[in-house]
């Protein structure tokens, strides 16, 4: 009976949240049908696997924990199947700098490894608690501290070196 | 860079969000999960566990299975039973491997083979999941869930069809089938091959799916399948002999793929049904399917 109770529970939050969930996912795969695959996926996952959840608090963090994974997993399949050729590409990325208003810190984000970048988007765009992160990417809390201090440093010097390569490009 | 990350997060929170996420959302939510709830599992397993001790009792002593089968009742009740439940967990893993077994055919050898394969299968099954757990380091959470079973899909008078899913989730999920057919009668396990006069069907019945693929993608923009090239995806080119079938209670053929085989991960495991009059020309006769 207690593990129905939680399927409503899991039920109700993932129909409250499914917009944050839909927005991590795209973080990931740019593009809305991938995006769209990996939260169903994702929601399969957390339905057939409630019973491991050990109480209600943590749902959250839990549902964003399956969402990375699958998201990871659906990009690691992509690059063994996509090749795209230079135009395509180029298109792509001037698409890219249409669309993103803060470039430079936005090239700095995208220049990370997913390590890094999941810290920070799940800190600062998604208003995780340190401790809920660490529970997400299942590390502990002093981990994820060192590994945020760190991220939000490769940030500035990318930051820097962009800022001064367009200087020095300009002069 | 405090409020440079403040704007990025406006442009991530401005993501746009699709009108089909709530579809796709509400659709996963209700579909049909896997697991069984609790109790319904209890009631299974000690029926399961009675199920054992007869099993157990025919397998261990020739005997008794003599006096069983001289019970008239007892003569010809075929039956599938959870012969061997594994369970285990260590750290963040779990398997859960539920064999079947068939039971009450006088065909002992059929029934031999095909309660030797499931053993078989299970037992490596549960090979692997030991193993990848071993080679975790110590103290490492392993996050690998292996949930195993069977479903009795058909059971008349004159065959029973079972099939046997895998269900591993580890960073990915995947579900792969098997599909066993026995004529109960005559008793002998069914192949595509030996429902048909000849191997005409193999087209007709490729063509009939890419039909029902065309119609299901042409009436629903969310279904997808695989039947142009596209990208670097091999499209579906048609079935083989090998390919994995049951006739469903209303004797009907149906044909079922795994999850990616024939389209996207989100469609999952699909199945179709082929209508009885596109292949009544070439079956053998219509005691299985019509």
């Amino acid at each position: 009976m207690k593990n129905l109770d939680m399927n409503q529970l899991l039920a109700a939050r993932i129909t409250e949240r499914q917009d944050n969930l839909y927005r991590l996912a795209f973080y990931y795969v740019k593009n809305q049908e991938d995006a769209l695959d990996i939260v169903q996926e994702s929601i399969r996952k957390a339905l057939t696997s409630s019973n491991k959840i050990k109480d209600a608090g943590s749902i959250d963090s839990w549902l964003y924990k399956i969402i990375v994974r699958t998201a990871l997993d659906v990009l690691r399949k992509k690059k063994k199947l996509t090749v795209a050729d230079d135009e395509t590409i180029e298109y792509l990325r001037s698409g890219e700098e249409d669309h993103y208003p803060d470039l430079d810190l936005q090239k700095a984000l995208e220049g990370l490894s997913f390590k890094y970048r999941t810290i920070i988007v799940l800190r600062f765009f998604e208003d995780l608690k340190l401790e809920e992160i660490a529970a997400v990417l299942e590390e502990n809390v002093s981990t994820i501290k060192t590994r945020l201090y760190k991220a939000l440093q490769l940030l500035r010097a990318n930051m820097t070196e962009q800022g001064e390569t367009k200087r020095w490009k300009k002069n | 860079m405090e409020k440079e990350l403040k704007d990025l997060r406006e442009e991530y929170l401005q993501t746009p969000i699709p009108k089909e996420l709530k579809d796709v959302v509400q659709a996963a939510l209700n579909e049909r999960p896997r697991k069984k709830p609790r109790v319904g599992r209890n009631i299974l397993l000690s029926a399961a566990a009675a199920l054992l001790i007869v099993t157990a009792s025919v397998n261990m002593s020739p005997a008794a299975a003599k006096a069983m089968s001289d019970i008239p009742y007892m003569e010809k009740i075929i039956k599938v039973i959870t012969f061997v439940e594994w369970k285990e967990e260590v750290n963040n893993s779990s398997a859960i491997i539920r064999t079947p077994a068939i039971s009450g055919l006088e065909n002992k050898r059929l029934e031999q083979s095909l309660n030797d394969k499931y053993l078989s299968e299970s037992k490596q099954l549960y090979k692997e999941f030991t193993d990848s757990m071993a080679k975790l380091k110590e103290g490492e959470k392993g996050n690998l869930s292996v949930e195993s079973g069977y479903e009795i899909l058909t059971d008349n008078e004159t065959i029973l069809s079972v099939e046997r899913y895998t269900d591993t989730i580890s960073a990915s999920s995947s579900t792969e089938s098997q599909f066993d057919t026995v004529d109960k009668k005559n008793e002998v396990l069914l192949t595509l091959n030996s429902l048909f006069k000849d191997d005409r069907y193999l087209q007709v019945i490729s063509r009939n799916i890419k039909e029902q693929m065309k119609q299901q993608m042409a009436a629903d923009p969310d279904k997808i399948y695989w039947i142009e090239a596209e990208d670097d995806i091999e499209p579906f080119k048609g079935i083989d002999e090998n390919q994995s079938f049951y006739i469903n209670k209303d004797g009907k053929l149906v044909i079922a793929f795994d999850s990616f085989d024939v389209a996207p991960g989100y469609m999952g495991a699909v199945e179709f049904i082929i209508p009885t009059k596109v292949i009544s020309g070439l079956l053998v006769g219509d005691q299985y399917i019509h």
